[in-house]
This record gives structure tokens, C-alpha cells and sequence, in this order.
């Protein structure tokens, strides 16, 4: 049993090392040789972790092969446009403006429902809102609604905003973000005064959340309690 | 490409190029060495109507003592259970020439030959094993 556990603990680590390496795509996401890929790899590690008479190199092996065939794939579909076709096909327009293309939908091996469904999943629920709609290669539908359906933004009507800006995270849980402070250019001790004097805890473990963004609103929440915005909150 | 992800392929390269070479010479020598030491103690044993004398005697410890060392070296690459029946084939070899049992003995030896070589044949790259 050792002997499994041990295996088990290797093999989950090298898979683990080959998926942080292949990148961070998730499973939708994936082109078809990708879902291969994982696919294979899920079966090919199971193999020594379970019997014990196959050494753990006969898994490592193979998941290495395959790795750096992945790699020697994905180059050359961004060297060749006509190779990344043949390996991931090419996106399918399914919905063109005089509705449905039944050919194209023959030829994915997709049914209206299959259209429908992802559809649905974006927000339109009727094909007359829909001017475009593309299967791509992932197998994703992508939508382009009809010029009256599409959702109006600031720039449209020329509304004046602000530029948005990302808040960073000072307090996570208790823990205080050390990396973010630079970032957000306040120190420890501002972030500690700063909770005991709105909330009266000295202590950040009670601190669900704190985040201050460049303007200087800072949102404050404690694991007992609900959520607090400080506005124009001064950094050093 | 990260130059990290690039360094680990590189790495990943290297070792299954490493692991081909090593598993090659390893396992070739393991076997190549068990059947020259079967064909020694048969070279030993021809004609002979009495297996218990002191050199055959040694020739097959040789054989138990090299089969054990490389055994160790085997395991790391080769599925155990194809190497396990050398292993029994020398054990019972002992045995049978302990035991002066003639039949037995050249059978085992027969074996251990047939198991050598067709795992020669089967490990090696070639076109019929990869298809």
C-alpha cells in the first residue's frame, strides 16, 4: 500500500508540473487535439499508480511524449494557418442573417436544440435577435446580435466615465496581502490602523476583506459583519 | 512560452532521450548476459550424466548472482511481471541441479534462453513492436 501511495503522490505531482506547464486553458476552452491530450494523459497516469508491476517510468514516459508533442503541435499552428485548420478545424458561421444554416449544422453534427441551447447561454433567447451566430473551433458558440439588440455602452451616447481601475487586495481571510502593499503604496501599519479605527478589531484575522483601488475607496467586510466603502481613503 | 515551461521541455527532452539509451543498454546487457551464462552451463553440461559437479555448480550461481544484480536495474524500466519468470526459471534451475533432475534442468535452461530472447525481440524498437 505504501508502494501505491507513494506512486500516487508522483505521479499527481508530474501531472500536475505537465498542466502548469501546457498552460491554464479549461476544458471548453480546449481545441480538439487538446481534449485528446488531456484525455490521454488522464488514462496514462493510472496506469502505474494502480499496478504496482509497471514501473512509475512507463507513465512518466509517455506523459512526457505527449507533452512535448502538444508543444511541437501548437507551434506549428501558429506558424501555419492551414495546419491549425486541419488539427482544429475552422470556426462554422451557423446563423447568418437568413437564418439558420442547416447545411453547416449537418456538417458539425449538431442539432437546432444544440444552436438553441448555446444561444440561451449567452442571453438571446429568440434567433430573430441574433444577425451571427459561429461555432468555433472549442466547440463555443459566439453571437453577434442584430444592430437592435445589442447592448447599449457609454460610448454609444457618449456618457463621461471614469476609467475603471482594478482594486487590490489587502486583506484575504485574515491574511495580510505583504505583495499588494507596494502596489497599492500603503504599509502594515496604515492597513492595521486603519481596521481598528473603523472597526475597533486590532487584530486582521477577524478581516474577511479589504481592498483599496487607486482612487482610494477602500472595501472593508469582517467575517462577522457586512460590508463597508470608505471613500477617499488617503494613501501615503 | 514561458522560459520556464522551455527549460522543462528541454528537460523532458533530454530525459526520454536519456531513458531510450539507458533502457536499451540496460536491458539488453541484462539479457544478452543471462543467455550467455545459459549457454555457458549448457556448454558445461553437454553430454555429462551428473549436473551436481562443483563448475556447473558455480556457472549457474554465476547465473543467480548476475540475474539478481541486473534484476534491480530492470525493474526500474521493465514491467516486473515480464522479468519475473527468468527470475523463477533460475530458481528452479538450482533446484533441478541441485537434485541431479537432467530433464528438468536442460528444460529450465531452455526456458531461460526462450524468455531472454523473446524479450530481446519484443523490447527492442522495431516496426513490428510499435505496431
Amino acid at each position: 500500500m505504501i508502494t501505491i501511495i507513494i506512486r500516487a503522490v508522483i505521479i499527481y505531482l508530474v501531472v500536475l508540473l505537465l498542466f502548469r506547464i501546457m498552460g491554464k486553458r479549461q476544458l471548453g476552452q480546449m481545441q480538439p487535439f487538446e481534449l485528446v491530450l488531456t484525455l490521454i494523459i488522464a488514462d496514462l497516469a493510472t496506469i502505474p499508480m494502480a499496478e504496482v508491476a509497471v514501473p512509475v517510468l512507463h507513465g512518466i514516459v509517455p506523459l512526457f511524449t505527449l507533452v512535448i508533442l502538444h508543444f511541437v503541435l501548437t507551434f506549428f499552428t501558429r506558424l501555419s494557418t492551414t495546419f491549425s485548420s486541419i488539427l482544429s478545424g475552422k470556426p462554422v458561421i451557423v446563423v447568418n442573417p437568413k437564418g439558420i444554416d442547416y447545411q453547416a449544422m449537418k456538417k458539425l453534427n449538431i442539432t437546432v436544440d444544440d444552436i438553441l441551447e448555446s444561444m440561451r447561454g449567452l442571453g438571446y433567447f429568440s434567433l430573430e435577435q441574433v444577425e451571427y451566430a459561429i461555432m468555433e473551433t472549442n466547440g463555443k458558440l459566439s453571437v453577434m446580435p442584430k444592430a437592435e439588440e445589442s447592448a447599449v455602452v457609454n460610448k454609444t451616447i457618449d456618457a463621461k466615465v471614469e476609467p475603471n481601475v482594478i482594486p487590490i487586495n489587502l486583506v484575504s481571510e485574515g491574511k495580510l496581502m505583504k505583495k499588494n502593499l507596494p502596489v497599492a503604496k500603503v504599509d502594515e501599519n496604515f492597513v492595521l490602523d486603519f481596521v481598528k479605527q473603523k472597526t475597533g478589531k486590532s487584530k486582521l484575522k477577524d478581516v474577511l476583506v479589504m481592498t483599496i483601488d487607486k482612487n482610494g475607496q477602500v472595501f472593508l467586510q469582517l467575517k462577522q459583519g457586512e460590508k463597508q466603502i470608505f471613500e477617499n481613503v488617503r494613501s501615503r | 512560452m514561458k522560459i520556464f515551461s522551455k527549460i522543462m521541455l528541454v528537460l523532458m527532452f533530454l530525459f526520454l532521450i536519456a531513458i531510450s539509451v539507458t533502457e536499451d543498454l540496460v536491458v539488453t546487457n541484462s539479457l544478452k548476459q543471462a543467455k550467455t551464462d545459459c549457454l555457458y552451463i549448457e556448454a558445461l553440461s553437454e553430454g555429462k550424466e551428473d549436473v551436481r559437479e562443483m563448475d556447473i555448480s558455480l556457472a549457474v550461481d554465476d547465473l543467480e548472482e548476475h540475474w539478481k544484480n541486473n534484476e534491480s536495474g530492470m525493474c526500474y524500466l521493465v514491467n516486473h511481471k515480464n522479468i519475473q519468470e527468468i527470475g523463477t526459471e533460475i530458481s528452479k534451475l538450482k533446484v533441478y541441479q541441485m537434485e541431479n533432475e537432467l530433464s528438468e534442468f536442460y528444460a529450465s535452461l531452455e526456458a531461460i534462453k526462450a524468455y531472454s530472447e523473446s524479450y530481446l525481440h519484443f523490447m527492442g524498437a522495431s516496426l513490428h513492436n510499435v505496431f
